[in-house]
């Protein structure tokens, strides 16, 4: 049994892996977060254009596998992108997008797709009465979104933004397809190197687990946070 | 209209949703220091046309002006208007007190920052100064002792006069009070009309909206009976309910009698 845990001296791979899946979680939440509350304003908004904007967001990025946008934004838009320039410089440029921002950015508008139906539906809730009596006391539309809506929003939204905060973590496990080296692939490569697959597959399990079970605690004590005010029934 | 202008006029005031023509020309004046009662069954207008005067719904025709200070409005292709500056609305608004039936206190707030809160980020007051405010408000309205609690945490009697407290914290110059009692226990009607007679007494201009005929007998200095969208009766309470002419009004006063 004893061998079984040994990492031959290949365990600080799992910790350079661990950092570098924080670091694009964090990242990508970040920017979900940010397209979430763009496009529930563009879904929300009495602006035509851009309720239709919004909805083909969450329509497209919604229905395709994020495997596949994945490769497709590392190897498939900065091809398109140098096809393009090339068409309107008339020479040869190379883009290169780095692995790292390829990864946050992929992440980022996929799961912001989610985070946008997540703010929607917390948006909506917020009792109308609280938005009127905003209005009536002569607050502008931005203190009145920041100081009223935001900090209610908040409340119907962190339990499903947490919920995609799980799923997103465990999504970056996908970024090893591009050679991201996040915990997955540093695993990966660990166990080819030592023939350790069990050993260093479980290990990174049980370190997801970790994020994970630390990322609910966390979840409580914010929506504990977000619910003060509220009677429990 | 004298030198000093009144604190709210209206001016025929109409008001279409869909096919349904709410407020069929509504016009009122009220000087500093009124006190106007708006009776009437439910759907006929009242409190639409509340709502109208700070443009929480906007009025398709006719105008308001709030202590001499036009709101500009614009007519807009399909047939209604809207508010030409922005800024304007925001500013009439903080002028204006609302109390709304279903209290609608910020419930992310205690009820002390809820008092605070718009002479803080809408008049720029400074935090101690509000905080003095609010608290003297809250005494005055008998919660003093209820400042740090959560809006959830009080009766709805609690919670209105929570309500009228921040509403008087902007100092506004009148009060628009939209069926304040209707959505409380019959027990705690009594405390929020008690709040609202003293308010009376000190001289408030006041629009309110209201089912309690007994408060519109004894502190209005004007009662308004609206049917179907516009004024059938208008005139001084005794005179009103003492000698209603119209046949609606009778009928209304029998009914809630």
């Amino acid at each position: 049994m004893g061998e079984l845990i040994d990492f031959r001296g290949y365990g600080w791979m799992l910790g350079e892996g661990v950092q570098v899946t924080i670091l694009v979680g964090v990242c990508s939440i970040a920017l979900a977060l940010v397209l979430g509350l763009i496009g529930c304003w563009g879904k929300l908004s009495g602006n035509r254009a851009a309720r239709i904007a919004a909805d083909i967001y969450t329509t497209v990025v919604r229905g395709v596998p994020e495997l596949v946008l994945i490769i497709l934004v590392y190897y498939g838009i900065t091809t398109l992108l140098q096809y393009l320039l090339q068409l309107a410089l008339g020479e040869e440029v190379l883009i290169d997008i780095d692995r790292f921002s390829a990864g946050v950015i992929t992440l980022g508008v996929i799961y912001g797709a989610f985070a946008t139906e997540v703010f929607r539906g917390a948006f909506l809730a917020i009792p109308k009465g609280q938005v009127e009596a905003a209005k009536a006391a002569g607050m502008s539309p931005l203190l009145m979104f920041r100081r009223i809506m935001m900090p209610q929003a908040w409340r119907y939204a962190l339990p499903g933004l947490g919920n995609l905060w799980l799923v997103l973590i465990k999504a970056t496990a996908l970024m090893s397809v591009i050679q991201l080296d996040e915990l997955m692939r540093k695993s990966d490569i660990a166990a080819r190197a030592v023939k350790l697959p069990f050993t260093f597959y479980f290990a990174a399990s049980v370190i997801y687990l970790g994020i994970t079970v630390v990322s609910m605690l966390l979840q409580h004590r914010a929506e504990a946070w977000a619910n003060r005010g509220v009677r429990r029934a | 209209m004298g030198d000093a202008a009144a604190a709210l006029v209206v001016d025929d005031l109409h008001k279409r949703f869909g096919e349904l023509e709410v407020l069929k020309g509504v016009s009122l004046t009220a000087e500093v220091g009124d006190v106007i009662a708006m009776i009437g069954a439910s759907g006929s207008g009242k409190s639409t046309f509340l709502r109208c005067i700070n443009l929480l719904e906007i009025p398709d025709s006719g105008r308001v002006m709030v202590g001499g200070e036009l709101i500009r409005m614009q007519p807009t292709r399909n047939g209604h208007a809207r508010p030409e500056d922005r800024h304007q609305v925001d500013r009439i608004r903080s002028r204006l007190g609302m109390v709304f039936q279903s209290f609608n206190l910020w419930s992310h707030m205690t009820v002390l920052q809820n008092v605070m809160e718009a002479p803080v980020h809408v008049l720029k007051l400074g935090k101690a100064e509000a905080q003095a405010r609010a608290q003297a408000l809250l005494e005055k309205v008998g919660i003093g002792d209820k400042g740090n609690y959560y809006p959830a945490h009080l009766s709805g009697g609690q919670q209105q006069r929570a309500a009228i407290a921040r509403a008087l914290a902007m100092e506004p110059q009148v009060m628009l009070f939209d069926e304040p009692t209707s959505a409380l226990d019959p027990e705690l009607v009594g405390e929020v009309l008690r709040v609202m007679r003293q308010l009376a007494e000190e001289g408030r201009t006041m629009i309110v909206v209201t089912h309690e005929m007994g408060f519109a007998r004894e502190v209005a200095s004007e009662v308004i009976f609206l049917h179907q969208g516009r004024i059938e009766e208008q005139g001084p309470p005794a005179e009103v309910f003492g000698n209603p002419k119209s046949e609606r009004m009778k009928q209304f006063l029998r009914g809630v009698r």
